[in-house]
């Protein structure tokens, strides 16, 4: 019984696995229930191991190649530099998060927390005024290297500056006396004209001794100081910290709501005892507008939240909406289209034209194309109907919905409905005849037939359909981003590009992960669904 | 009613200030803005008025965008998805008069000037200094003419070449800057006609437009061989080692008009208390911005490059942002020269919306024919004044004044709109902006009208 009841779990497990498409695991599981154990570790070494060590020689690979390669922005990064922006990029949004609830902060808390803030701010101070202080010692020590590295160099260089000067003027007094001899008769006009060449000539030398070294010079000027790099980066680090703590502080006095709303309360009650004194028609009126107006931004005030800076989650979510929206749109449109493209063969020819043209264009085409047509429907986004309702509603409202995004979605759903409507005609096209055979014979409505055997029978081929679909529009996604710069990844990368900063190579990297890991994801999701809608349990390609 | 009354007792000393505001709050139309910019070290004023809580001290709550490029910035503000921006001078100029995008922006607001630099590679350098052996050094005498480049894009014409250059934006301050450098040398860089709307007809080079960010890219592909763009991406050149910033712009022209803030002439009518408003406190972050201690150093630019290397807003490194804002400027990793001047916000009555920067920009659009026909000296003075809106900028100044965040002497008040006739430019020609015409036919090379 008991033996039963673990086949029955090892069963389920496998099956799992055999629906998500990690097959690969399969041999784990058998092993844990002690299924030929000697096989199972022998695919497990085959399967798991050697792809694993694999992976890790990658990695390896990355690590050794990437600092050899010497860009003009700087190294290629490696997996550790990686990681690190990773990192910056998590504290970015951490930080986001803290000024966020110091914003929203009240009373006890409010003084407690902004106590706690200045007190680290202090201690802080005290480190960086130490940081500062290796730091100058780093850069006059660097200034010294440098100096004794330069001097020999420019020595070198003023002594082949002085010979190649000296021999330019031996060659101008060759010159002259050249031409003063065919004045006076005894010279011949070659002569010269081999003493200009052969001044000439020693100039091209001097020069190209003098760029050698001035070459050398250069790189010496460019090697980096790595005990100054790093003292740099430190204060760097600790002034980054203040410059926040600062912000902190503000957001937990002066720019705090509750203290705002107090300071506004102060002002109303100011403002009605002033109106209760009030003697004149002219005063009374103008207080009294004073208090409503005070009394309105009160009201403003107590329900003003934190402008949060866009983080890379926040993108990744906008992203991810982002790509379901023009996702959605495409299988809206395909599914219908490919149905009737798969019945009729007169539908199908008039649409082939129409798909073989559009399907090959590039999705920043349709980005131009759409930013154009669709953002004639929104003349005034700020106030137009479609975007107020959407962000007015929970969850998605607070991704900031505006004509980019909807640009972005359009692009993807442009470029999505291709593989989704071809799959469905062909899904359609290609069922079998016996099928057809016995919706004629049980004499199934047009509508029955369409629901019970048509749809699902092409079901699988569907979803294969969607689920390129949706690869395709993640892919897409990115790059429509970028150009429309509608928050999200794509603009994240965009925006790294433009910055230049140090770690920017690194952060494109990163995003470069980020993309990658989320499209596994979405596709492993499709491969689940497509296993669930496929009655003849046959396994999907990965 | 009593510990509430302790509270804000307790509360008062860090609000003292920000009490006595309230009262002065104008009645802004709408509350929440939408600012765009481009990465670039010159919207500080508007990041800085964010992030020190200006806009909030005036009821305003401000999210400030990145945006790709300038065509797509301009859009944005007039299709309504952007309240205002950090414009370049001749944007809205341009877009007024219909010259590419039409539609009717207009500025209160001078963000700041100069700051911008040309920049050639290293291998134009090295032939500009074995033409000029003056320059031949670490640290040449400035300013630097197109004089020494000039024999070399003569040999490029002979050998049928045309050297390609860049900059940033048809209508941009850059534009005209990196023309008039190579006009001053005798150097045609090519006019813009009805028909030819890139500006390569007649030129001795090819100038053409690339995106800021793309600069230093561009010149280490050979795709240009010099550029004009503002900062960082002077510098970033000289820190990655491929090219030598051979003049600022403050050499061709001291002290000139670079950045505006830009809204549409639509958003400016329906929210005048708001366009008030949100001057104010741009008033109030270039005045921080330019805020000197008793020796006249900058005293707040450091903290200013702190928070514009933030990644929401320029992002590039603190240490390349505080190349030039810090009254530095490199122009080789051995070349540090003080440049006090190079990036001003606020001095010189440099916020002011000047009536004679708009001619300006005007004239060199007419001078290299963006604007194809001749127009009158009195249209000049028109447009300007359709463009530039003085008024608001007083509004909001006297406001500053009544609440003392200004002085008297920091506003311009009774001026006419036109800065005093200058010869200050590199080939000392004077521009008069009540002169168009005759400062138009003062030059040799460009479009010249008849009187």
């Amino acid at each position: 019984m008991a033996e039963k009841t673990a086949d029955a779990i090892k069963y389920k497990i496998l099956r799992f696995l055999d629906v998500t498409g990690f097959t690969v695991f399969d041999p784990i599981v058998r092993l844990a229930f002690r299924e030929e154990p000697k096989k199972q570790l022998e695919s497990i070494f085959k399967f798991l191991i050697i792809p694993i060590m694999f992976i890790c020689f990658c990695v390896w690979v990355w690590w050794t190649v990437a600092p050899n390669h010497k860009t003009k922005s700087g190294e290629v990064p490696t997996p550790d530099v990686v990681m690190q922006s990773a990192r910056i990029n998590h504290t970015f949004s951490e930080r986001e998060k803290t000024k966020e609830t110091d914003f929203l902060l009240v009373g006890e808390e409010r003084l407690a927390a902004l106590a706690a803030v200045e007190a680290e701010m202090e201690s802080k101070s005290v480190i960086l005024a130490e940081l500062e202080a290796r730091l100058a010692q780093h850069e006059s020590n660097y200034a010294q290297v440098l100096e004794a590295r330069l001097a020999p160099l420019q020595k070198e260089l003023d002594e082949v500056k002085a010979k190649y000067d000296a021999i330019e003027a031996e060659k101008k007094v060759l010159i002259t006396e050249a031409a003063a001899a065919i004045e006076a008769g005894t010279g011949t006009t070659e002569a010269l004209l081999a003493a200009i060449r052969a001044e000439g000539i020693a100039k091209d030398e001097s020069r190209a001794a003098e760029s050698i070294i001035k070459d050398k010079i250069d790189a010496i000027r460019s090697d980096k100081y790595k005990p100054l790099e790093t003292a740099r980066l430190d204060v760097n680090a600790v002034a980054d910290q203040i410059q926040f703590l600062k912000k902190r502080v503000d957001f937990l006095s002066q720019s705090n709501r509750s203290m705002k709303v107090l300071e506004a309360e102060e002002t109303l009650m100011e403002y009605q005892a002033k109106l209760a004194k009030a003697t004149t028609a002219k005063a009374a009126l103008s207080e009294a507008k004073r208090v409503v107006r005070a009394e309105d931004s009160i009201e403003r005030l107590e329900k003003q939240q934190y402008a949060s800076a866009m983080t890379v989650y926040l993108q990744v979510k906008r992203s991810i909406f982002t790509v379901f929206v023009g996702f959605v749109v495409a299988a809206i449109i395909a599914i219908p289209v490919g149905i009737l493209c798969g019945l009729s063969r007169i539908a199908m020819a008039c649409l082939t034209p129409i798909i073989s043209i559009f399907k090959p264009v590039s999705p920043v085409v349709w980005l131009l194309i759409f930013q154009i047509v669709v953002g004639a429907f929104f003349p005034d986004p700020e106030s137009h109907p479609f975007f107020l309702f959407f962000n007015s509603l929970p969850f998605i409202g607070n991704l900031g919905i505006n004509p980019a995004l909807i640009f972005s979605g359009c692009t993807v759903a442009m470029c999505a409905v291709w593989p989704a409507l071809v799959n469905t005609a062909l899904g359609v096209a290609s069922i079998d005849k016996d099928h057809i055979n016995v919706a004629r014979v049980l004499r199934l409505n047009f509508w029955e037939r369409l629901t019970k055997i048509i749809i699902p029978s092409a079901m699988p081929l569907i979803f294969a359909g969607l689920r390129i679909s949706l690869g395709v529009g993640w892919m897409v996604l990115i790059a429509a981003e970028a150009l429309s710069s509608s928050d999200g990844l794509g603009k994240f990368v965009w925006d790294e590009y433009q910055n230049g900063s140090s770690f920017s190579f690194a952060n494109i990297i990163y995003a470069c992960f980020v993309v990658g890991i989320i499209g596994f994801c979405l596709d492993r999701m499709m491969i689940v669904l497509q296993r669930f809608v496929s009655f003849d349990e046959s396994g999907t390609s990965l | 009613m009593i510990p509430r009354i302790t509270r804000i007792l307790s509360l008062t000393a860090l609000t003292v200030t920000a009490t006595s505001l309230y009262a002065e709050q104008l009645d802004v139309e709408k509350d929440t803005l939408k600012f765009g910019f481009i990465k670039l070290t010159d919207c500080a004023p508007i990041v800085i008025a964010k992030e020190m809580g200006y806009f909030e001290e005036e009821g305003l709550q401000v999210e400030v965008t990145a945006q790709p490029n300038w065509k797509q910035l301009l859009d944005n503000v007039i299709n309504g998805e952007l309240d205002g921006a950090h414009m370049l001078s001749g944007q809205p100029i341009a877009a007024t008069i219909g010259f590419g995008t039409k539609a009717h922006i207009v500025t209160a607001y001078t963000l700041d000037l100069n700051g911008n630099a040309i920049t050639v590679s290293n291998d134009i350098w090295k032939q500009m200094q074995e033409n000029d052996p003056a320059l031949d050094t670490e640290t040449p005498e400035h300013p630097i003419t197109a004089d020494s480049l000039k024999p070399i894009v003569q040999a490029a014409k002979d050998e049928g070449k045309r050297l390609p250059m860049g900059m940033v934006f048809p209508v941009s301050t850059h534009n005209y800057e990196i023309r008039y450098w190579l006009a001053a040398a005798g150097i045609n860089p090519g006019m813009y006609t009805s028909t030819d709307i890139k500006g390569f007809t007649g030129g001795d080079i090819e100038l053409s437009t690339t995106p800021p960010p793309q600069m230093p890219a561009t010149l280490e592909s050979g795709k240009n061989v010099a550029y004009c763009v503002g900062e960082p991406w002077n510098q970033q050149a000289v820190a990655k080692g491929i090219g030598v910033p051979v003049v600022t712009n403050y050499d061709i022209w001291k002290n000139n008009p670079e950045k505006v803030f830009g809204v549409t002439k639509k958003w400016a009518d329906e929210n005048p208390n708001t366009h008030i408003a949100v001057v104010k406190a741009l008033i109030r972050a270039g005045k921080w911005l330019d805020e000197t201690d008793a020796d006249g150093n900058l005293v707040n630019r450091e903290e200013a490059c702190r928070i514009l290397s933030q990644k929401n807003y320029v992002g590039a490194d603190y240490d390349v942002l505080k190349a030039s804002m810090t009254g530095y400027f490199y122009f080789q990793k051995s070349d540090k020269r003080e440049m006090p001047d190079f990036n001003v916000f606020f001095k010189y009555h440099s916020t002011y919306p000047w009536y004679s920067d708009g001619v300006w920009f005007l004239t060199q659009m007419r001078r290299w024919g963006q604007i194809t026909e001749p127009k009158p000296a009195e249209w000049y003075a028109e447009t300007a004044k359709e463009v530039y809106l003085p008024k608001v900028y007083l509004a909001a100044a006297k406001h500053l004044l009544q609440e003392g965040y200004i002085e008297e002497s920091d506003i311009p008040w009774d001026t006419d709109g036109y800065k005093a006739p200058t010869d200050e430019f590199i080939d000392g020609i004077t521009y008069d902006g009540k002169d168009p015409i005759g400062y138009l036919n003062s030059h040799t090379i460009g479009n010249k009208d008849e009187i």
